[in-house]
C-alpha cells in the first residue's frame, strides 16, 4: 500500500520522469568526483575513467540519470554516442589548468553545436577553487567565451568538489531551468 | 498472440530465427528508451544472443551501434538485466570497435556489484581489456581470485587464462594469490535454511587455479617440481580435476626430463590407487606412455593392474578409457598386457560397442598364432552389430595381424572375404577390407591366388567404382603371372560387358596386360580379339585405350622374341614415379606458362621406384603408421574413435605426412642444387641423406648437415641458423677435413661455397663439394664452422659502419659418410631365401658399453644403414634380452642387394652385437658391417 501511495506522489511530483544529465570535460577536471559527491555526498578516490560511469540519483524529488563520461583524448570522440535525450550538460573545467583552457573551450563549443544537444541546458563548473592559483568563475567564463552562446540557458558556478562547495548551488540552478523548460 | 507464435522464438530447437534487422532495430529503440524497461530489454538481448549463437553476424558499424546501445543499460540496477548485458558484451567484443567504453562500468561492478553479477562482470572484463588497461584491473583480479565465493574466484582464474596472451605480466603479479587459491577450499556462503538449494562446492576453483599456475610457471622446472611436491602431499587437493591436472603436470615434467622418474614414481604409484577413477586412469596412461627404460617393470605392471581393475567397473566411460589405453599398449608391447586377456575377452560382449571394439582390437594384438583362429571366429559373429567406424578399426587390426602372422593367412583371408561378401557397410568399410586383401596379396605371397580369386568374385557385385577400378588394376598387375590367367580374363571381360565407362576403361588397361603372358600364343590372340571387339565401344575413352593397347601389342609382336620393346614397358610399367615430387614438378612446369612449354616436360629428375622399392616404401609407411597412431593417441585428447578412424582412412588415400615431407624435401634439395652453377657438371643427384644435427639444438649456432651423393662427387649441405639476437654472421663456411688426412683420403675437396651473411634467427646454407671415385667411399669428415661476427645496430638491423668484425670458429660434430648413404631400403618377400643366395659374406662383432635399450640400438641401426626392416623385426620385445634384426636394401649406385641379419644380446655389461651381411657387392658388404656403429 505504501508503495502505491509513494508511486502516486511520485507521479504528482513528476519523479517518474527521468532526466538525463551528462557530465563532460577534459581529463582530470573532476567529473567523477562531482558525480559521487552528488550521489553519496562523499569524496571517493578515483582513477582515470576508461569509458563512463552512470548513476541514478534523486535530487529535489527529481530522478536524475547522471552520466559521467571519460575525458581522455581517446574517449572524447565517443561522447556523441550518449548525447540523445539529454536534458542538461554539466561541463567541468579545471580552473588551475590555464594551458588547456583553449582546448576545453574548443571541445565545449564543438559539443554544443550537435543537433541532439540544441535544447540542453548548460552548467559550467569552474572546479578546483580550493587550489591556489585557480582562475575565478568570470575569468573562466571569459576564456571559454561563454557569452557568445545564444539561445541557451547557461550558467557558470565556481566550485570545489573536494570541499563540496558550489556543487548544490549549481545543481539547484540547473534543476530550476530544466523544470521550467521541459516539464 | 496465440501460444504457437508466442512460443516460436522461445525454443532453441525450433529452428525459426528471429529476423536480424528487426531485432537490431528493436534493440536500438528499446535500449535508448528512458526509463529502461528491463524485462523487454532482457528478452531482446536473449534473442540477439540466439542470433549470434546461430552464427549470424553483424557488420562492424551495426555491432558498434548495438554495443553503445547496450552500454546504456548500465544505468539500470537490475541484476538479471546486468547479467545478459555482460553476455552480450562478451559476444559483441569480437565484432565491435570501441569496446573499451564499457571498461569503467564493468570495473565498478567487479568491485561493488552483487555476488550474482560479479562472475559475469569478471568474464566480460577480460574481453574489453587491452595491454594498457589491464594494468588498472590488476587489483580487481587479485581480490577476486582470493574471494571466498567459489564462483567469483573461478571466474577470475579462468578469465586470467584469456588475459595471459594480452597482459602476461599483470597475471604474473598475482601468482601468489593464485597459489593461495589452489589450497583454499571454498564453499558457497549460504549457511541458512536456503543452503539446500545450492550445490555443494566441488572445489573446482582448485582446478582452475592449478591450471593457471602451471601456465605461469611453465618454463620454471624447479617451481613446477615444488608445486607437485606441495600439492601431492596431504589432502589439500579435493577436486578431482585438480588431481588429474597434477598428474598431467607430472607428465609434462617427465617429458622434459626423464631422469626425474625416480623421484616421482612413488607419487605415480600412489595415484594408481586413488579414489577417483579418472586419476587412476591418467596416472596409468602416463606411466604406460613413458619410454620403456625409465619405467621400472614393477611400476608398469601396477599400472596395467590398475587398468585391469578399471575394465570391470560399472561406468562405461571408464571402461572405454581403460581399454583404449590398453589398446595403445598392445600396439607396441602386446606381451605386457596379456594378463588382462580374461577381462578383455569378457568385454567382447560389452553392451557398449565402442568398448567391445577396442577390447577386440587389443586382443587381436595380444593374440598368439594359437588363438587367432578362435578370435577370428568371435569377431565374425560380432562385426555385424557395430557401426562402420568400428568395423574399420577392427579390419585394420586384422590387417596388421595378417602382416605379423603370415602363416595364419587362411583364416584371416576367409574372415575378410566373408565380411566383404556380407554386402553391408559403406564405401570406407569396403575399401578398408579391400586394402587388407591387397596387403595380403602383396606381402603374403602364399595367399595370392585365393585372394585374387575372391576379389574376382567380389567385383561381380560391387557398387563402388573406385574399388572396382583398384581391383581391376591389381588383377592386371598380378593376373598375368598366375597359373591360370584365363580365369581373370573372363572376370575382367565381364566388367567390360556390364559396367559403366569408367570401369570399362580400367578393365581395358588390365586386359591389355595379359597380352604379355609369354609362351601361350593362342591366349594372346584371344586377348587381341577381345580388345578388337572393345574398340567399337560407345565411349571414346574406352575405344582409345583399346586401340592404343592393340597398337602396342602389334609392335611387340613385330619385334618377336628378340627382347623387350618400349611398348612392353608402356603396357606393364616396371617402375612408378615418386608421386609427390612428380606433382610438384608438374605444377611448376604448368606455372611457368608458355615459356616452358617449348621444351617437353623432363621426367629424368624425378625419383623412380621399381616394384620392389615401391613395396618397401609401402611397408615402411605401414610400419611407421603404427607408430604415429600410437603417438597420436598419446598426445591428443580428441575423441579417440573418430581420430583413429580418420587416420586409417587417410592412409588409403596418400602417403602419410612425414614420408611425404621427406620425399618433398629431397626434391626441394635437388632444385636448390640445380640452381648452383658449380654443381652442374656433377650430373643428377643419386641419393640424398636425412638432415643430421651437428650441434645441440640450443647452441648459439645451430648446424645440420645433409649429404648429397652424385656419381663421382659428394656435396655436403650445411644449414646454419644464427640464434644470437644482435649479431650477424658474415662469410660463413664449414671447413671439412677428411679424417684420414691429405693424400690418404679417398675424398678431395673441390669447391666450398660460403653463406654471405646470416642475420639473427635466419637460416642459410653453405656447401662443400668433394670429388670421389665411382666406388663406395666411406669417410669421417671433421667439421669446423668459420665465420666473422659483426654486431648489429638495434635500430637498423644492419652492421655498424666501420666495424671490421671479429673472426671466430666453432667446433661442430663429425659428419660421417657411411655405407648407409649408398643404400636405399628395399622389399623382398622371402628374406631368408634371398639372404642365402647372395654371394658375398661378411661378419662383424661389436660391444656397446653405453647404457642403451635394445630398441634404441635397433632404431640407430635402421637409420645408419638406411635399410628396410623386414619380418616385423623393428620392434624389440621388452621381455627378452635378445633380438634379431633383419634389414634389406639396394645400392643406389648399381642396384646391388644387401641383406643384414643383426643379432643383439643385452647383458649387464652392455649390448653385444653380431652383424652378418650378404651382398652382391663385396665392397659394400664389408663396408656396411664395419661401419655399423
Amino acid at each position: 500500500m505504501g508503495n502505491f501511495f509513494s508511486s502516486m506522489f511520485d507521479r504528482l511530483w513528476g519523479v517518474n520522469k527521468e532526466m538525463r544529465i551528462l557530465i563532460l570535460g577534459l581529463d582530470g577536471a573532476g567529473k567523477t568526483t562531482i558525480l559521487y559527491r552528488l550521489q553519496i555526498g562523499e569524496v571517493v578516490t578515483t582513477k582515470p575513467t576508461i569509458g563512463f560511469n552512470v548513476e541514478t540519483l534523486v535530487y529535489k524529488n527529481l530522478k536524475l540519470n547522471v552520466w559521467d563520461l571519460g575525458g581522455q583524448t581517446s574517449i572524447r570522440p565517443y561522447w556523441r554516442c550518449y548525447y540523445s535525450n539529454t536534458a542538461a550538460v554539466i561541463f567541468v573545467v579545471d580552473s588551475t589548468d590555464k594551458d588547456r583552457m583553449a582546448t576545453a573551450s574548443k571541445e565545449l563549443h564543438m559539443m554544443l553545436q550537435e543537433e541532439e544537444l540544441q535544447d540542453a541546458a548548460l552548467l559550467v563548473f569552474a572546479n578546483k577553487q580550493d587550489q591556489p592559483g585557480a582562475l575565478s568563475a568570470s575569468e573562466v567564463s571569459k576564456q571559454l567565451s561563454l557569452v557568445e552562446l545564444k539561445d541557451r540557458s547557461w550558467s557558470i558556478v565556481a566550485s570545489s568538489a573536494i570541499k563540496g562547495e558550489g556543487i548544490s548551488e549549481g545543481l539547484d540552478w540547473l534543476i530550476d531551468v530544466v523544470r521550467e523548460e521541459q516539464l | 498472440m496465440s501460444t504457437h507464435t508466442y512460443k516460436k522464438f522461445e525454443e532453441a530447437q525450433s529452428g525459426v530465427l528471429p529476423d536480424k534487422m528487426t531485432i537490431y532495430q528493436d534493440c536500438l529503440n528499446a535500449f535508448n528508451e528512458s526509463p529502461v524497461n528491463s524485462k523487454r530489454c532482457r528478452l531482446l538481448i536473449s534473442r540477439l544472443l540466439q542470433l549470434l549463437a546461430q552464427g549470424q553476424t553483424f557488420p562492424c558499424t551495426e555491432a558498434t551501434a548495438l554495443f553503445f546501445a547496450i552500454s546504456k543499460l548500465f544505468q539500470h540496477p537490475n541484476d538479471s538485466l546486468r547479467q545478459v548485458v555482460y553476455l552480450a558484451i562478451k559476444e559483441l567484443s569480437t565484432v565491435s570497435d570501441d569496446i573499451l567504453m564499457a571498461t569503467s562500468s564493468i570495473m565498478k561492478d567487479v568491485q561493488n556489484g552483487s555476488d550474482m553479477i560479479k562472475p559475469n562482470a569478471i568474464r566480460s572484463l577480460t574481453r574489453v581489456l587491452d595491454e594498457s588497461t589491464a594494468f588498472s584491473a590488476e587489483r580487481l583480479f587479485k581480490s577476486a581470485v582470493v574471494s571466498k565465493h567459489p564462483s567469483i574466484s573461478s571466474a577470475a582464474l579462468v578469465s586470467s587464462y584469456h588475459l595471459l596472451p594480452i597482459a602476461e605480466s599483470t597475471v604474473k603479479r598475482y601468482s601468489n594469490e593464485t597459489q593461495e587459491a589452489v589450497g583454499d577450499l571454498k564453499t558457497f556462503p549460504y549457511h541458512d535454511g536456503l543452503s539446500e538449494h545450492y550445490p555443494n562446492s566441488t572445489y573446482i576453483a582448485q582446478y582452475h587455479a592449478l591450471g593457471l599456475l602451471c601456465m605461469l610457471k611453465n618454463h620454471d622446472k624447479i617451481a613446477l617440481m615444488k608445486l607437485v611436491q606441495h600439492f601431492s602431499s596431504g589432502s589439500t587437493l579435493k577436486n578431482q580435476l585438480a588431481q588429474v591436472q597434477l598428474v598431467k603436470l607430472v607428465g609434462s615434467l617427465l617429458s622434459k626430463d626423464h631422469q626425474m622418474i625416480s623421484q616421482l614414481s612413488p607419487l605415480l604409484l600412489g595415484w594408481l590407487s586413488n579414489k577417483y577413477e579418472s586419476v587412476q586412469l591418467e596416472a596409468a596412461k602416463l606411466i604406460t606412455s613413458l619410454p620403456d627404460r625409465y619405467v621400472s617393470p614393477e611400476l608398469f605392471s601396477s599400472a596395467v593392474q590398475a587398468l585391469q581393475g578399471l575394465l570391470s567397473v560399472p561406468r562405461a566411460t571408464t571402461r572405454f578409457a581403460a581399454v583404449r589405453v590398453l589398446n595403445r599398449i598392445s600396439m607396441v608391447a602386446p606381451e605386457k598386457i596379456v594378463v588382462c586377456n580374461p577381462e578383455l575377452e569378457s568385454l567382447i560382449n560389452d553392451s557398449n560397442r565402442n568398448v567391445s571394439t577396442y577390447a577386440i582390437t587389443a586382443l587381436l594384438k595380444t593374440g598368439t598364432s594359437n588363438n587367432i583362429a578362435s578370435l577370428i571366429k568371435t569377431i565374425t559373429n560380432f562385426i555385424h552389430e557395430i557401426s562402420d567406424d568400428f568395423k574399420i578399426i577392427i579390419i585394420d587390426a586384422v590387417r596388421t595381424m595378417a602382416l605379423r602372422f603370415p602363416e595364419e593367412w587362411k583364416s584371416i583371408l576367409n574372415f575378410l572375404v566373408n565380411v566383404l561378401k556380407q554386402g553391408e557397410g559403406g564405401f570406407q568399410f569396403k575399401s578398408s577390407i579391400v586394402e587388407a586383401l591387397f596387403d595380403l596379396v602383396q606381402f603374403v605371397p602364399q595367399s595370392k591366388e585365393l585372394a585374387l580369386e575372391n576379389l574376382c568374385d567380389f567385383i561381380e557385385d560391387c557398387e563402388y567404382n573406385e574399388i572396382l577400378v583398384r581391383i581391376l588394376h591389381l588383377l592386371g598387375k598380378e593376373g598375368p603371372g598366375m597359373k591360370t590367367p584365363s580365369l581373370y580374363v573372363r572376370h575382367i571381360y565381364n566388367r567390360v560387358v556390364l559396367e559403366n565407362s569408367i570401369v570399362r576403361s580400367a578393365a581395358v588397361v588390365a586386359l591389355s596386360k595379359f597380352a604379355l603372358v609369354k609362351n601361350d600364343p593362342t591366349f594372346v590372340d584371344s586377348i587381341e580379339i577381345l580388345l578388337r571387339r572393345i574398340s567399337n565401344d560407345v565411349d571414346d575413352e574406352v575405344r582409345d585405350r583399346a586401340t592404343i593397347a592393340l597398337e602396342f601389342i602389334e609392335s611387340i609382336k613385330s619385334k618377336g622374341e628378340s627382347g623387350s620393346s618400349p611398348a612392353e614397358s608402356l603396357i606393364q610399367s616396371k617402375f612408378t614415379y615418386d608421386l609427390a615430387s612428380l606433382e610438384s614438378k608438374l605444377s611448376q612446369y604448368m606455372a611457368a606458362k608458355q615459356e616452358a612449354f617449348k621444351t617437353p616436360f623432363d621426367t629424368s629428375s624425378i625419383a623412380r621406384y621399381t616394384e620392389d622399392e615401391r613395396k618397401a616404401i609401402d611397408l615402411k609407411r605401414k610400419q611407421e603408421q603404427l607408430f604415429t597412431t600410437v603417438s597420436s593417441g598419446k598426445s591428443k585428447g580428441k575423441s579417440g574413435v573418430s581420430s583413429e578412424a580418420d587416420k586409417k582412412n587417410g592412409s588409403y588415400g596418400g602417403p602419410d605426412a612425414t614420408e611425404l615431407d621427406q620425399d618433398l624435401q629431397a626434391t626441394k634439395y635437388a632444385e636448390e642444387l640445380a640452381l648452383i652453377d658449380e654443381f652442374k657438371p656433377f650430373g643428377p643427384i643419386v641419393n640424398t641423406s636425412k638432415d643430421i644435427a651437428l650441434t645441440e639444438t640450443e647452441a648459439e649456432f645451430v648446424v645440420t648437415g645433409v649429404k648429397h651423393l652424385f656419381k663421382t662427387h659428394v656435396v655436403l649441405q650445411f644449414h646454419i641458423t644464427n640464434t644470437l639476437a644482435d649479431v650477424a654472421l658474415d662469410n660463413v663456411y664449414v671447413g671439412c677435413t677428411p679424417a684420414l688426412g691429405d693424400g690418404e683420403s679417398p675424398l678431395t675437396e673441390v669447391i666450398s661455397i660460403p653463406a654471405d651473411r646470416i642475420k639473427p634467427s635466419e637460416t642459410f646454407s653453405s656447401y662443400v663439394a668433394f670429388e670421389k671415385s665411382q666406388e663406395v667411399v666411406t669417410e669421417d669428415l671433421l667439421n669446423t664452422l668459420y665465420f666473422t661476427t659483426r654486431e648489429l645496430d638495434a635500430s637498423t638491423q644492419e652492421p655498424f659502419d666501420g666495424d671490421e668484425g671479429f673472426q671466430d670458429e666453432y667446433e661442430i660434430d663429425t659428419l660421417p659418410l657411411t655405407a648407409g648413404d649408398y643404400i636405399r631400403g628395399s622389399f623382398v618377400g622371402d628374406f631368408l631365401a634371398c639372404f642365402d643366395e647372395l654371394p658375398n659374406h661378411e661378419i662383424s662383432v661389436y660391444n656397446i658399453r653405453e647404457n642403451l635399450s635394445l630398441q634404441e640400438v635397433v632404431d640407430k641401426l635402421i637409420t645408419t644403414t638406411s635399410c628396410l626392416t623386414l619380418d616385423n623385426t623393428q620392434f624389440t620385445s621388452t621381455d627378452s634380452n635378445t633380438h634379431t634384426l633383419k634389414l634389406f636394401g639396394k645400392s643406389v649406385l648399381n642396384g646391388a642387394r644387401v641383406a643384414l641379419v643383426v643379432r643383439l644380446i643385452k647383458s649387464s655389461k652392455g649390448i653385444a652385437l653380431k652383424a652378418e651381411a650378404r651382398s652382391d657387392d663385396a665392397v659394400l658388404c664389408s663396408d656396411i658391417v664395419n661401419g655399423l656403429i
